[in-house]
């Protein structure tokens, strides 16, 4: 306070400076400033200023580049196994020539597998949420805009998917695809198809509160279709609550995967994940190896607790009543 | 409320059946069958194999396997006279009228196609160390979780606050099986406190459930009490610690919401002490979304902990499924998935009445 005081506003071109400052030191909120911010554009500087979600949007970014590039960066390859005579059977802990140490048995480099894993692990967690969000949106949309018999039937359906234990059903289906060598693509639609429910419900709660709205009724009174009042006018003032349940259902889903694939259900070992390249590490546990089962774990907690640092702070930029 | 209750226990019902038809639709949906575990087995012969398929009525179309699995239909009879139960009425209705006792109907989940054990008693034996174990960690969770919660409440912003934020988020992202293998190294394998797997000391004690464990109990009750008590420790602290972390945020989000309300600020400005209003005008309204957010975690008791009961090797029924899972046992999985769901509906229609019964302004 003092020190904008201390600044005499002159006349003519100081003063416009001055107002310009203040402009800027203000942002959105103040009402001199008469530029206009979209919501996404409000949304934005909001999240810019939470420092949680941009070390969550670091984290995410470092992870995704290491999936993608890592491993042509590291010396041994993800089928690299050491000779007989050089097995070691409980492994060896992590030294300067593998920073995360051995794994017992064949004795592969933990770094090399977490790496690896960062691939899948990351994969599955994405697209199962694209998946379980895209079915989410479409059933919540339907229910939600057309009411009636169709909503009720929609909404027992959800009913029974949800009494459903979800790690049962997952369990059960994906051992379906056991047999496939190559099951990501499997396993991410199981995931998909059995998380959806959560967001079916916040659209339809979302859709039904919308469409009550003047600025629906008016299209509607202009004589809009159906499809474009869906598209146009309910979905984009739906949808940033959608993108933060989105982000839950990354975490849920990596963790899930990696649990289930943990149990030896999930993705098979030709593709490797942060879950099932710990497979056997429970075995190798009891003779003292550690560093098997600690940084694959370490990575999940990373990530899950990125993206949620994230989901956070997209929920405080999309609340209308937190301030930027 | 009486009328509330049984209209939503009439509610129930179809969402019962659908659910019933899904887990049966998931079973058949998986390729093979559950033939299919012998089909790599060299020693059995087609004829074998199409005697297991006849006796198990595997050969018989899905809608029949259904009836049959339910209830409507009478396993002994072919085509249309399947309808009529054994005394000469609906085969659906209850055994005293109509002499049936297969199916879901009459209480029979069928039999195990591993074992050949009767599916409910397999799940009851299974249900006792899961009612132990994930009994002790609710109520220890749910403790904890209320007084964490309503401690960060109160004082928002302190030490302690931003402590148990950390926390949850941390316990947010941990998977199950990660924590559950860290203290299995740490207490088991490093420092040798701790058993790290199954229910009691083989060594020691008979094999728990039997008739044998149950006088070895009555003999020396201390020392098998303490046995179980020392196996419990590990597995209840990785699911308390995995679950507080939702919870603890819960509790402390509905309590910071109940400290804001008027009353509270009108309990404070008649200068009544900060605890009392803290424990009296707050705390109790802020439990009732908790109470509610409690009842929908009762399913836990029956399935929650599959991944704790795997990495501890707990005999209970998250091990069974497991292994079920694993021999494609299917009459013991479509059990454990139709118990678990019925107790999941149940939990719901409780938390709902209960929600009525302790928050006086909801009517029905």
């Amino acid at each position: 306070m003092a020190k904008e005081l201390e600044q005499p506003i002159g006349p003519g071109g100081a003063l416009a400076d001055e107002l310009k400052r203040r402009q800027e030191e203000a942002g959105a909120d103040y009402e001199i400033n008469l530029e206009s911010l979209s919501q996404w554009q409000l949304a934005w500087r909001k999240f810019r200023k939470h420092k949680l979600a941009l070390i969550g949007v670091g984290i995410i970014l470092f992870f995704v580049g290491v999936a993608l590039i890592g491993p042509i960066f590291l010396p041994y390859s993800f089928s690299n196994i050491a000779r007989p005579d050089q097995i070691v059977y409980a492994g060896r802990p992590p030294s300067l020539a593998h920073p995360f140490g051995e794994t017992g048995g064949l004795q592969r480099d933990v770094l090399t597998l977490v790496i690896n894993g960062a691939r899948t692990s990351l994969l599955i967690g994405f697209s199962s949420m694209a998946i379980g969000v895209l079915i989410g949106t479409v059933v919540g949309s339907i229910s939600g805009y057309l009411g009636g018999i169709v909503d009720n039937l929609l909404m027992r359906i959800v009913d029974v998917m949800l009494s459903l234990p979800t790690l049962f059903v997952i369990l059960v289906v994906a051992q379906f695809f056991k047999n496939q060598r190559d099951n990501v693509w499997s396993i991410i639609l199981v995931f998909g198809v059995f998380s959806w429910m959560g967001v079916s419900r916040l659209v339809r709660s979302l859709f039904l509160s919308i469409r009550e709205r003047e600025f629906v009724e008016a299209a509607k009174a202009v004589g809009v279709r159906d499809r474009r009042i869906i598209f146009r006018h309910i979905l984009p003032n739906a949808l940033s609550p959608i993108v933060v349940s989105a982000t839950l259902l990354i975490a849920g889903n990596i963790i899930t995967e990696a649990a289930v694939s943990f149990l030896g259900f999930g993705v098979n070992p030709i593709n490797p994940t942060w879950g099932n390249i710990l497979n056997n590490a429970r075995t190798f546990l009891l003779v003292g190896n550690w560093w098997w089962p600690a940084f694959p774990g370490i990575a999940i907690i990373l990530t899950v607790m990125a993206v949620n640092f994230v989901g956070d702070g997209l929920r405080d930029a999309f609340d209308p009543r937190t301030r930027a | 409320m009486a009328k509330y209750t049984i209209r939503r226990v009439i509610q129930a019902i179809p969402v019962l059946f659908l659910i019933s038809v899904v887990t049966y639709a998931i079973m058949l949906a998986a390729p093979g069958g559950p033939q299919q575990r012998f089909a790599q087995n060299p020693k059995m012969t087609n004829e074998q194999r199409a005697k297991f398929i006849h006796a198990w009525g595997l050969d018989q179309p899905i809608p029949i396997q259904y009836g049959r699995w339910m209830g409507i239909l009478n396993p002994d009879a072919e085509g249309i006279a399947a309808l009529v139960g054994p005394k000469g009425l609906p085969n659906f209705l209850p055994s005293g009228l109509s002499g049936a006792t297969n199916g879901l109907l009459h209480g029979d989940l069928g039999y195990s196609i591993d074992s050949g054990n009767a599916v409910g008693t397999t799940i009851a034996k299974a249900a006792l160390p899961t009612l132990i174990l994930a009994g002790f960690a609710l109520i220890l969770w749910i403790g904890i979780a209320i007084l964490m919660g309503v401690l960060a409440a109160v004082r928002r912003y302190s030490f302690f606050d931003q402590a148990t934020t950390v926390f949850a988020y941390i316990g947010f992202a941990m998977p199950t099986f990660w924590l559950g293998l860290m203290l299995i190294y740490l207490f088991g394998v490093n420092l040798h406190w701790l058993p790290v797997s199954g229910m009691i000391e083989t060594r020691n004690s008979p094999p728990f459930g039997t008739d044998k464990y149950w006088a070895y109990l009555g003999d020396n009750p201390i020392k098998a009490l303490t046995d179980v008590g020392r196996h419990l420790i590990l597995p209840v602290i990785t699911l308390v610690v995995v679950n507080i972390a939702g919870d603890s945020r819960f509790v402390r989000a509905s309590m910071l919401e109940a400290l804001s309300q008027d009353y509270v600020r009108t309990a404070k400005a008649k200068g009544l002490a900060g605890r009392s209003v803290t424990f009296k005008h707050a705390l109790r309204n802020a439990l009732l979304p908790v109470v509610t957010n409690i009842g929908l975690e009762l399913p836990f008791l029956f399935s929650g902990a599959l991944i704790t009961e795997t990495i501890f090797a707990w005999p209970g029924i998250g091990k069974l499924t497991i292994d079920a899972t694993n021999n494609f046992d299917y009459t013991i999985l479509m059990g454990v998935l139709f118990i678990s769901a019925v107790t999941v509906v149940l939990a719901n229609l409780l938390a709902d009445v209960l929600y009525a019964f302790v928050d006086p302004r909801i009517k029905y």
